[in-house]
């Protein structure tokens, strides 16, 4: 136990003294602002129309109310969140291999099993603050933008299924990992998530998407326009299965497979 | 004497090609263990085995009698090493860099970092970002971090790259003491084959995969070969003289050390007796002008073992 608390505050310490934070938390913080704005366009149609291509894009989101506001702060996370939770995971991992500190990593009186479940759960940990800063943010913007149409349930009801969303987001970045680690470096792993960002896509138009992972956070915050989807259990255990799948393929990679 | 790193019929292929093959070093405790080899010859991929990094395609290695794999984490307790150029992680200071292998390696001592930035003379870099230093600010970090922990086993690669003239010394010194005083068992693997000759105890040559020497310190004077070089105003001459004598003279372009002298004799009674090769010389009225015993230096006797066995110098 000890070990792996040093080994996560050791990798803590390399992440945060890195761009990565700063770069995703900006990148994620910039949504509650864009929907913020965009609720604030809709509220106010003589503003919308004076616009023009900003209040036919904001049109997009709904109404300006709080159900509309959530949905969308959840699709943001369940769509950007795979680009940048990825982001973050390729950085803690690709960063051994591009920097060539992996060698360091592997001759040591530690499991390398226990440094990799240690980069999963700084990685993990930063992606659960990213989700909740974009939450909080979120709704002080929501609440700066006076957006109408508030009540207990339907709050309730939008930051479960943004909860939802982040974890299930969170949990397929670990075949991210997998992916950096064979890779050695960044591009493998950014290749990967533009291919399920695209496949996603596709096979969600094809009615097929709760079972593909990378499209079912997005089909359960209502991205796909058909508003909030029922959670299926086969889905989630989709989900779960594939980020199992992630978790040991990693440490199974640099367990057994050579490393130069 | 404890026989520290082994391996047995060591072998790594690649497809068809043998990166390693079949090697069998032995390297006893306390011996500073020259692993020579042309680039590509197997020294970093027989390296890397040893440090569990790779796994063999066939063979073992063992370190302390412990079977080296990458799950068998209780091997690398006494190790330290640097494979190629060492790299630290750039966003972090040098005593950052070395406090993470304190934690990694579990030292309960912290003044180990203090201790090793002033073994290594980092001192005035301590909190400098190790992507500002220099390479061999950057090399001395590696050694540092191979170190720290004052392991039983060292295994360098390159240990020397980037370092300047001084640098070099002090790495020479740091492990001859750590050799001497410590009984530290050391295997490096190195270009610089002066460098080497000077702290090996041992040497062993590997050469596309295949070791083909190993011989310790007092073997290498022996098999080291002596010439007799001269120069004189007439070489054709001389070496006709010299040749009737019954002599074996070569004209070489440059001797074993460099020096562009044009005649060499290699035989023994020469070798002990140049004063007799003056005297035939001096009455057959072609005095020498340089006359020199040269001994051969180990990068010579390096080249000549991989051009006995008719490999390719690159």
């Amino acid at each position: 136990m000890n070990k792996i608390i040093t080994c996560v505050l050791i990798e803590g310490k390399k992440f945060f003294h890195s761009k990565v934070p700063f770069i995703t938390m900006f990148a994620l913080m910039i949504v509650p602002f864009v929907g913020g704005f965009f609720m604030f366009v809709l509220k106010d149609p003589d503003l919308a129309k004076s616009l023009g291509f900003i209040s036919a894009k904001a049109n997009i989101m709904g109404n300006a109310d709080w159900a509309s506001y959530l949905d969308l702060l959840a699709q943001a996370i369940a769509i950007g969140g795979l680009v940048v939770f990825g982001f973050v995971i390729s950085w803690i991992f690709g960063r051994e291999y591009s920097d060539r500190t992996i060698k360091d990593l592997l001759s040591l009186p530690i499991s390398r099993s226990i440094i990799v479940f240690s980069k999963f759960i700084v990685a993990v940990l930063w992606c659960l603050i990213l989700s909740i800063l974009v939450l909080v943010l979120g709704l002080i913007v929501g609440k700066v933008v006076d957006i109408p149409d508030w009540s207990f349930g339907i709050m309730i009801q939008g930051i479960l299924i943004f909860v939802i969303c982040s974890i299930l987001t969170i949990l397929l970045s670990t075949p991210v990992a997998f992916f950096a680690s064979v890779g050695r470096g960044y591009l493998s792993p950014i290749g990967f998530m533009v291919f399920t960002l695209v496949l996603a896509q596709i096979i969600a138009v094809t009615g097929y998407g709760e079972y593909f992972p990378w499209a079912i956070p997005a089909l359960i915050s209502g991205a796909d326009g058909s508003g909030i989807t029922m959670i299926k259990a086969s889905s989630i255990a989709i989900v779960v299965s594939t980020s199992i799948v992630g978790l040991i393929g990693t440490m199974f990679w640099w367990r057994y497979a050579d490393q130069y | 004497m404890i026989e520290i790193i082994n391996t047995t019929n060591l072998t790594k292929t690649y497809g068809k090609t043998h990166a390693v093959n079949n090697v069998n070093l032995s390297v006893k405790q306390g011996e500073v263990f020259g692993f020579l080899g042309l680039n590509g010859a197997g020294k970093t991929t027989t390296i890397r085995m040893l440090l569990g990094m790779i796994a063999p395609t066939s063979g073992q290695c063992y370190l302390q009698g412990q079977k080296v794999s990458a799950g068998n984490i209780n091997t690398w307790h006494d190790v330290g090493y640097i494979v190629e150029t060492p790299y630290s992680y750039p966003e972090l200071t040098v005593r950052e860099n070395l406090e993470i292998v304190r934690r990694l390696r579990s030292i309960q001592d912290k003044g180990c970092v203090s201790w090793i930035i002033k073994k290594l003379k980092l001192e005035e870099y301590t909190s400098k970002k190790a992507k500002h230093l220099s390479l061999g600010n950057a090399q001395r970090l590696g050694i540092a971090k191979a170190i720290i922990h004052k392991p039983k086993i060292l295994i360098l690669d390159e240990p020397t790259n980037g370092l300047d003239p001084a640098g070099i010394v002090e790495v020479r010194q740091l492990l001859t003491d750590l050799a001497n005083s410590s009984g530290v068992t050391i295997l490096v693997s190195s270009h610089k084959l002066d460098e080497i000759s000077k702290i090996a105890t041992n040497i062993a040559i590997i050469h596309d995969g295949s070791l083909i020497k190993e011989i310790d310190r007092e073997q290498l004077e022996g098999q080291l070969k002596k010439s007799l070089i001269l120069d004189g105003k007439d070489r054709n001459a001389m070496k006709s003289i010299l040749s009737k004598a019954g002599y074996q003279v070569y004209i070489e372009n440059k001797s074993a050390t460099g020096e562009s002298f044009s005649i060499q004799i290699q035989n023994k009674d020469a070798v002990n007796n140049p004063d007799k090769i003056a005297t035939l010389l001096v009455n057959a009225g072609y005095p020498p002008t340089f006359l020199k015993v040269e001994k051969e230096d180990l990068e010579m006797y390096f080249l000549r073992s991989i051009k006995e066995i008719g490999g390719e110098l690159n």
